[in-house]
């Protein structure tokens, strides 16, 4: 199965989109849909943000706006759910709800939406606990999310479960968890679908830095069974790898993930960045954002 | 079979720091081991405390922490005198907090003053601390390194906005530079490469994740200060093995608990022991997570500390 890149670039933080979305200023908002779409991404992530005053109609006018020029599927990212209703309601094509949560308060209308709107939607393990701590809580709620799903009389086929990928400088037991998880989530539920912010990782990385953890952690992912991630439209490097056109790279991060010795001698400059950071991402070398010079 | 206790399996060892000159040169690191852990690998420095003297009168300090040095406030050289002879300092830690430009704004020629002053009132090795401003501390910090020369200060806080230039100055003029990041392992790490990278010999570097008091966030700390020894010493993790200082007499005695008089607080006991006992227990905590050197306030919690570091680390 064809991994599925979830386009992360059409968000209300950029500087140039966030205002535009508010200014409904459609320009740079279709601009950038449209470049999503030559970028070959399966869908285009509409990233409103939190959206509390307003969610709606700034939700619905992004999804009329952007399928003006593009028939990439959108998957529709806010907690405002009635923002996200917004959007299921005008899109052309069938989105993604970017996401159902687990919590007692929002995850019986997040899956009735999702039935009503027969729409695929990402599970968040995010609980009433909040963050899942290790990889033991992500199985736990992985379970119960299933079961949820299931008494409600919806196939497991719709949803994209996403552990929640979380920054290597917050904390590397978490970076390792999400790994871990997606080699156990194959035998708790073989063949489910599964997604995540990418980007996340390298979140507070120095931007031109960003892409060396991010190839590196996606592959490591894709190999315990992840089936797509949100990730920079943009990456050419990163497009190469998770749809298998850089097998070379792909076998090397394996290698470190698998903790076999790797000689660093015959790779090229590119590949020893990409061998220091699978080393950082694994917990094997402690994470700075010198990393690639020590 | 007999049972086995299991060893942990150590990869790496702590530099070993020599501050100061002369006969009372002292020398911390080694560490082959985590903190205490004679069963398993050698300390082979115990872990050292240096008693702090201030660049100014203190005003609000409570009473059980002006007692002992009533004679001395406001004359730091007579006050690091006193901490040497009377109670038995093995180093000085000034503290220059006078040149705060949000407090005294006092100028970089008094600071040069006084610590050349203090440098020369006493024979241990002196630790200079500034006030975490970026930009006073460069003029003040640089200064000082350049008029004393060749006396291997430790001089910091040195920190990701001032390491250029402070770290350029010990290296010019044969100090140490204490690296100093907010209370994270990663930036822990990644200031000490970039002093690395400036050219700050291994042997002029030690390193402050910055501590926090007993209710404070002391936990925050202690847990940095443990990641950064599990790197050092099982990762073979060669720019976090360095030796780990903790200003933490300042950050324990004005905390609310500490400055809190008797009669304001009759539930919380004996105020002069409850300050005590708040530095004592920060102190202990963070040896226990991997501090070499401790700044300390009160001479009653350097006794105390002494006594505990002399009797964990006494062979069997």
């Amino acid at each position: 199965m064809a991994f599925i890149r979830i386009g992360e670039n059409l968000n209300v933080m950029s500087k140039v989109l966030g205002p535009a979305m508010k200014e409904r200023n459609a320009k740079p908002i279709q601009e950038m849909a449209v470049r999503e779409t030559e970028a070959g991404v399966d869908y285009i992530e509409v990233n409103i943000g939190p959206a509390k005053k307003a969610g709606a109609e700034m939700m619905e006018w992004l999804v009329k706006t952007i399928q003006e020029v593009t028939d990439t599927p959108l998957s529709l990212d806010t907690t405002n759910m009635e923002a996200t209703e917004a959007g299921l309601k005008v899109a052309k094509n069938p989105p993604l709800i970017n996401s159902v949560s687990l919590q007692t308060s929002r995850i019986d209308k997040g899956l009735q939406m999702a039935k009503q709107y027969d729409a695929d939607f990402i599970a968040l393990l995010w609980s009433d606990g909040g963050m899942p701590r290790d990889v033991n809580e992500r199985a736990m709620h992985a379970v119960d999310f299933i079961q949820k799903v299931t008494d409600i009389g919806l196939s497991t086929d719709k949803m994209w479960i996403d552990p929640i990928l979380s920054p290597i400088s917050v904390e590397i037991n978490q970076v390792k968890a999400c790994v871990e998880f997606m080699g156990m989530l194959k035998d708790i539920a073989p063949g489910i679908k599964s997604t995540g912010g990418l980007s996340n990782v390298s979140n507070g990385v120095p931007d031109e830095l960003r892409t060396y953890l991010n190839i590196p952690y996606v592959i490591m992912l894709i190999k315990n069974g992840l089936t797509s991630a949100i990730v920079d439209a943009f990456d050419k490097n990163l497009t190469e790898a998770v749809h298998g056109r850089n097998d070379s790279l792909v076998r090397l991060i394996s290698k470190v993930a698998d903790g076999e010795k790797v000689d660093t001698s015959s790779l090229s400059d590119l590949e020893i960045k990409y061998v220091k950071s699978a080393k950082v991402l694994m917990g094997e070398i402690l994470f700075s954002n010198a990393w690639l010079e020590v | 079979m007999g049972f086995e206790i299991p060893k942990m399996n150590y990869t790496g060892s702590i530099k070993e720091i020599t501050l100061g000159k002369g006969d009372k040169a002292v020398t911390v690191g080694g560490e082959s081991s985590y903190p205490f852990y004679l069963f398993e690998g050698n300390m082979p420095r115990k872990p050292r405390i240096a008693m702090e003297v201030y660049d100014y009168e203190p005003t609000d300090w409570p009473e059980a922490a002006v007692e002992p040095f009533k004679d001395v406030l406001g004359n730091p050289a007579a006050w690091a005198k006193k901490n040497v002879e009377v109670y038995g300092a093995e180093m000085i830690a000034l503290q220059l907090r006078s040149i705060d430009p949000n407090g005294m704004n006092r100028s970089t020629e008094e600071a040069v003053k006084v610590t050349k002053i203090v440098v020369d009132a006493v024979d241990v090795p002196v630790i200079v601390w500034g006030v975490a401003n970026p930009e006073r501390d460069t003029e003040v910090l640089k200064a000082i390194a350049e008029q004393c020369a060749g006396e291997n200060l430790i001089i910091g806080p040195v920190e990701e906005k001032d390491y250029k230039q402070i770290g350029a100055a010990t290296i010019a003029y044969k100090h140490i530079a204490i690296a100093s990041s907010p209370i994270d392992v990663n930036l822990a790490k990644q200031l000490n490469i970039l002093l690395g990278n400036l050219g700050v010999p291994e042997n002029q570097m030690i390193v402050n994740p910055t501590t926090g008091a007993l209710g404070y966030g002391l936990e925050y700390s202690y847990s940095v200060i443990e990641r950064i020894r599990m790197a050092a010493l099982t990762q073979e993790d060669d720019k976090l093995q360095y030796p780990i200082i903790c200003n933490l007499g300042f950050e324990t005695w004005k905390t609310k608990e500490a400055k809190l008089p008797q009669a304001d607080a009759p539930t919380l006991g004996d105020a002069k022991k409850r300050g005590i006992l708040i530095e004592c227990v920060t102190a202990m905590s963070l040896l226990l997570a991997g501090a070499d050197i401790l700044i300390l306030r009160h001479p009653d919690s350097v006794k105390l500390i002494n006594s505990m570091i002399a009797k964990m680390t006494a062979a069997e």
